[in-house]
């Protein structure tokens, strides 16, 4: 096919001619052509068919608002349903395709559905389809989904890769037609930081779809010579491409820059970018989008707004029919007529709802004052339109003007309202404007060109001087003011054919009166109940006619009936944009233990905990599964010694002369005296006296303490303390920093550990128990001079110590402790083995401190001290959170040894019904335990603590499991605590 | 008698790499010791360090560099200071201590994070795509610094010379930041 709609003159630039498709069809346009420019120019008026009736439909407007030409861009993976063809740009390669229909476009067979229009009112699966039920979920929704809707994915992962960026300014211009231009001119003159953003790829807004002269030339050749103006300016950023999404707190606002979607390939550079743009100040010159008129069948292909018809015409050169006719009520409307006929394109009519007298003369148009469509026929495409009177007029194209709406949408963002202007009859910003926000231009209600253009530049010189600025004096660029002043007209009362409101979302009038007479009064109600303003257009075109109609229904005025809200964002962001890099393992940082490299090496199975990824277990040859390696583990460590890298417990560092003070308040027990080169173990209560956190704080001199925490809870810890120390007790001197990641730190367990570690300590250090006792502290040497920190603890119930060393020696130091150990048959073990351990000896974890459970119910209720406050303490106290049928942590013991346990399950008494309300408790956490030959567990049942010996059920319904189970001490091993102290 | 012997690793294999316009490399040889000033003591505080190093504590968000340019100061909060220097030894914190005499309360920090230095005339173009602050060469002078995050990683980020700036973010993430980093770097150059 070829550009049989071609007319001379526009923007595109010839010399080029690209190559596409559309459904297959091979096509032409060129540089400077958007894709609905191009299938206009290629004669091609039908491009997909509505969401409801699947009726025929064409390129509506000229603008990212849409409603009609959606299409399915590109292919494979890089295909993307609902793009507005009128905002993609043409590229060589473009292969664009309709969309919802069912086989051809042009006998899409689901086009029957329009026949049923009766039955598929608003709102109709509310009334309808009710019979018989089960119908509903299996078939009726189903086959309505399948038959309305928009495009389809490819269901491939997206292969793109996008961004997301920061930038500052001075200043954000939001829209770069007359008045932007002249703003981002004046205000870059000033030397302020401007921003200068439109979502057209060609600075200039409407300046390029018109004829006007501004400074005495064409205002595209003024825009283009404004736009290199700014561009040779330093503190100037064009960005063209880009959508000011959403205006947010403080100044932010959200843009979608679209870098390489107007290229065949993206050549692995980021395709889309979603930049936050921090402003001092904003001006809004988003310019102003006209709005339809509602009348019979004025949803064909072929009937187009005024504007964009002139548009085609003047910016790209094409002629949207042979034969235009134009229906207006207003002066701009002419405009589109006289721009057309220069142009030497027929006029058929010019139909003004208004009386009075033609305001042009056009050679050979019929002049219709007074006029009224009523019909309009053609199926695939306009072939005449019928007029109240009875009189036929034959035309391919209908440019319809029902006035200009202010595009006030990013005013309303943080939910000010707009205001009604009655000379416009259209909302303009209203008083409550987001922070730093000024608006120009018809965005503002000032819509001839001359007048926004200054409105443009003297409001960019307030806020320039308001920011300290010396503004400049050049005086704003000349332009004349055009007419443009119009009637109230929204709908053709006569017209007994459905009139189109939304044609997106197949909305007709009839659909808003029948709304209204069902009770929908409100305007969000009748939004949610037609579906009216949804979709990738939100309703930019239809809200306001909508709003007029719904005005004549309840006999109110237009501001009187309301708005619904406008919310970012005010285009479509592809959901790619929104996730950035944020996709796959780049979803979250990762951390590494210092021994990651040894553990890799030594055939480690990672676990990611948090961030952090720790070795789970080290599996060696023979072993057959995971049980295996950490049962060996397990056994080998008990039996002699093993390692374990520990650095991911959180350790905050704690100085100052009010420290001892401090942790005094933050633990539930005492630490005022603990003695410098001990260590104590500490509890932390929420302020609602639920159990937060533990850990051990080791005292390393007078006024140093160094807090180990849970893995998990290492970061809310110290911002927790750092809260505690600057707003609850900013009187005392202390001091906090992390020294979580700089410490390599390692568990030595096992009855080996001394004499592991006597091999690599400095100096004779002297670990005997005598000199180094359980709960011991020390800074030393390790290694020849390396410092390091030795700390007599033990979660396992071993002997044990926790040696810790400058992170960047981790991971030699865990292969210096595996070659010191060797002849102890020394074993790195992994998380899976540390937890094995700590269930055996009934130390509490996560599981166990899972923000439900109190000091009581873990049976520390002897470590909330009765001498002292403490954070938390108070609401410990509450009655109800010491009962005495309070759950206690005990242990629990399979009364079949073979039966394994399963985490989660609760316990309910012998003979009890399995219900919630015999709930007695549930099991926290489970291990095969090597050294018992059985499962154990450790779990909170009511009075826990007097029921030893008690047999009850372990029942988890989800899993289909019950085990009797004895209830015993929660310290399966070594329960007196001779190892850890030997 | 087995070899017990530490030795270092670098967080990043001391990386090294040109891209189009941006130079990136791990800084690995920098001792790195926190100063919290003392409550109430914090003018006698700040004279000790002043005395101690030959260098004026700079205001909080700025950093100051020695003359002969092998400390650096940063001046991270009210009472928070950290002392970059160049030093071999493995006892920088007792190092820095002994020069203070116990006007502050120092920490060593020099495992806990990892520096990248970025610099190139892409560099501020490339740290758009990942850094929240205003780098304006108006904005954020050099010598300036900022504590933010970066793709999720809290980092500290330093202008030392006009297309120059250091980024310090934690040890066991240095992994991912520099991904994160890199990345920006490819998607602009």
């Amino acid at each position: 096919m070829s550009q049989t709609n071609r007319i001379k003159g526009g923007l595109v630039d010839r010399s080029q001619t690209l190559k596409f498709t559309f459904n297959g069809k091979s096509m032409q346009g060129h540089p400077g052509d958007t894709l609905a420019s191009a299938l206009l120019a290629n004669g091609q008026k039908l491009v997909g068919r509505s969401f409801k009736y699947h009726r025929p439909r064409g390129i509506f407007s000229a603008g990212s608002y849409e409603p009609n030409a959606l299409v399915e861009l590109r292919t494979g993976a890089h295909q993307e349903p609902n793009t507005r063809a009128t905002v993609a740009e043409l590229f060589d390669g473009l292969t664009a395709n309709s969309q919802n229909h069912r086989g051809p476009l042009e006998f899409d067979v689901m086009s029957g559905v329009d026949l049923l229009a009766p039955f598929l009112s608003a709102g109709f699966y509310y009334k309808t389809f009710m019979w018989p039920k089960a119908f509903w979920e299996k078939i009726y929704e189903p086959f309505i989904r399948m038959s309305a809707g928009l495009g389809s994915l490819s269901m491939q992962e997206d292969p793109d890769v996008y961004d997301k960026g920061f930038l500052h300014c001075d200043l954000l211009v939001i829209g770069a037609g007359p008045a932007g231009l002249s703003a981002a001119l004046a205000a870059g003159r000033s030397g302020a930081k401007i921003i200068l953003a439109d979502e057209d790829f060609l600075f200039g807004g409407q300046l390029n779809a018109e004829t006007y002269a501004v400074d005495g030339m064409a205002g595209s050749g003024w825009a283009a010579q404004a736009v290199a103006e700014l561009a040779a300016m330093d503190n100037v950023r064009l960005m063209n491409r880009t959508t000011i999404y959403g205006a947010y707190d403080h100044g932010i606002f959200g843009a979608l820059e679209r870098c390489t979607d107007h290229l065949p390939t993206s050549g692995g550079k980021p395709r889309q970018i979603l930049w936050k743009i921090y402003s001092k100040r904003s001006l809004l010159t988003a310019g102003a989008t006209e709005r339809p008129i509602a009348f019979g069948n004025n949803d064909r292909p072929g009937v187009m707004l005024a504007g964009a018809v002139r548009t085609y015409a003047n910016r790209y050169g094409v002629a949207p029919g042979k034969r235009v006719a134009v229906f207006t009520n207003n002066d701009d409307g002419w405009r589109t007529a006289t721009d057309l006929a220069d142009k030497g394109i027929e006029i058929a009519a010019v139909i003004d709802s208004r009386d009075g007298t033609p305001r042009a003369s056009i050679h050979g148009a019929n002049m219709v004052m007074g006029g009224r469509i009523v019909d309009t026929a053609g199926r695939k495409g306009l072939k005449s339109l019928t007029l109240s009177n009875g009189q036929v007029i034959k035309a391919d194209c209908l440019a319809v003007s029902g006035g200009w709406n202010p595009n006030v949408h990013l005013t309303c963002h943080q939910r000010g309202r707009p205001n009604w202007n009655d000379d416009l009859s259209a909302f303009v910003p209203g008083d409550d404007l987001p922070v730093g926000m000024s608006v120009a231009g018809a965005a503002n209600g000032t819509l001839a060109l001359g007048a926004a253009l200054k409105d443009g530049r003297d409001r960019a010189n307030e806020i320039v001087k308001d920011l300290g600025f010396k503004a400049s004096r050049k005086a704003a660029p000349k332009a004349e003011d055009e007419a443009y002043k119009g009637a109230p007209f929204w709908h053709v009362g006569e017209s007994r054919k459905r009139a189109w409101v939304d044609l997106q979302n197949d909305v007709t009038v009839k659909d808003i009166k029948q709304s209204h007479a069902e009770g929908f009064r409100s305007v969000e109600h009748l939004k949610r109940y037609t579906t009216l303003g949804m979709a990738t257009d939100q309703g930019k075109t239809s809200n306001i006619p909508a709003l007029a109609i719904m005005a004549e229904c309840t006999g109110k005025t237009i501001p009187q009936t309301g708005t619904t809200i406008f919310r970012p964002p005010y285009t479509p962001i592809p959901m790619g944009a929104l996730a950035g890099r944020a996709r796959g393992k780049n979803f979250r940082p990762t951390r590494l233990t210092p021994s990651h490299i040894w553990a890799k090496e030594n055939g480690a199975t990672f676990v990611e905990v948090g961030n952090w990824m720790r070795a789970q277990w080290f599996a060696r040859p023979g072993e057959k599964g995971w049980r295996d390696s950490v049962d060996r583990e397990v056994e080998m460590t008990r039996a002699s010694v093993g390692i374990c890298d520990v650095t991911t417990l959180g350790k905050i560092d704690i100085q100052g002369k009010d420290a001892a003070e401090f942790l005094n308040h933050i633990y539930t027990n005492a630490f005022l005296k603990l003695p410098v080169g001990k260590v104590r173990y500490g509890l932390m209560l929420r302020e609602d006296g639920i159990a937060y956190d533990d850990g051990t704080v080791a005292r390393l001199g007078e006024n140093h303490y160094v807090m180990t925490t849970t893995t998990a809870n290492a970061v809310l810890v110290f911002r927790r303390l750092e809260f505690a120390r600057q707003c609850l007790w900013p009187g005392l001197d202390v001091h906090l920093i992390s020294t979580t990641d700089g410490w390599a730190q390692f568990a030595v367990a096992g009855s080996n550990s001394r004499s592991l570690l006597s091999k690599i300590v400095d100096d004779g250090f002297d670990l005997s128990n005598e000199a180094f006792p359980f709960m011991a502290c020390a800074e030393l040497t390790v290694c020849a001079g390396t410092p390091a920190r030795l700390f007599r603890i033990s979660f396992s119930g071993e002997m044990a110590f926790e040696i810790a060393v400058p992170a960047r020696f981790g991971n030699a130091m865990m292969g210096v402790l595996m070659q010191a150990g060797e002849e102890f048959d020394a074993v790195p073990y992994g998380t899976e083995a540390l937890g094995v351990m700590r269930i055996e000896k009934g130390h509490a974890a996560g599981n166990e401190l899972n923000g439900q459970t109190t000091a009581v119910n873990l049976g520390l209720g002897g470590f909330v001290s009765q001498k002292k406050d403490c954070i938390g303490k108070t609401l410990s106290e509450r009655p109800d959170l010491n009962r005495d049928d309070a759950i206690r942590l005990v242990g629990f013991k399979p009364v079949d040894p073979a039966k394994p346990l399963l985490a989660g399950s609760h316990f309910i008494n012998k003979g009890d019904t399995a219900n919630m309300a015999n709930d007695q408790g549930w099991m926290s956490s489970v291990a095969f335990s090597p050294i018992m030959g059985h499962s154990i567990g450790l779990g909170f049942i009511k009075q826990g603590h007097e029921r030893k010996g008690e047999i009850v059920r372990a029942v988890n319904p989800a899993r289909g499991s019950e085990v009797d189970v004895e209830i015993v001490s929660p310290h399966f091993y070594d329960p007196e605590g001779g190892l850890q102290r030997g | 008698m087995v070899d017990l012997n530490l030795k270092a690793e670098p967080f990043l294999g001391h990386y090294s790499k040109g891209f189009k316009g941006v130079d990136l490399r791990e800084i690995d040889d920098n001792s790195l010791v926190s100063l919290a000033l003392p409550l109430g003591e914090e003018s006698k505080a700040i004279k000790a360090i002043e005395a101690a190093f030959g260098i004026p504590v700079p205001d909080v968000g700025h950093s100051a560099l020695a003359k002969n340019g092998a400390m650096r100061l940063l001046r991270l909060g009210r009472d928070q200071l950290f002392v970059v220097f160049l030093y071999e030894g493995m006892d920088s914190e007792p190092y820095i201590a002994d020069k203070l005499a116990g006007a502050v309360y120092s920490t060593d920090q020099s495992h806990v994070w990892v520096t990248l230095e970025i610099s190139g005339p892409s560099a501020r173009a490339a740290l758009e795509r990942i850094c929240p602050i205003d780098l304006n060469p108006d904005a954020f002078a050099i010598h300036q610094l900022a504590r933010t995050n970066m793709e999720h990683l809290g980092t500290i980020i330093i202008r030392t010379a006009p297309d120059t700036y250091l980024l310090m973010s934690a040890s066991s993430s240095a992994g991912s930041f520099l991904h994160a980093v890199e990345t920006s770097i490819e998607n602009v150059a």
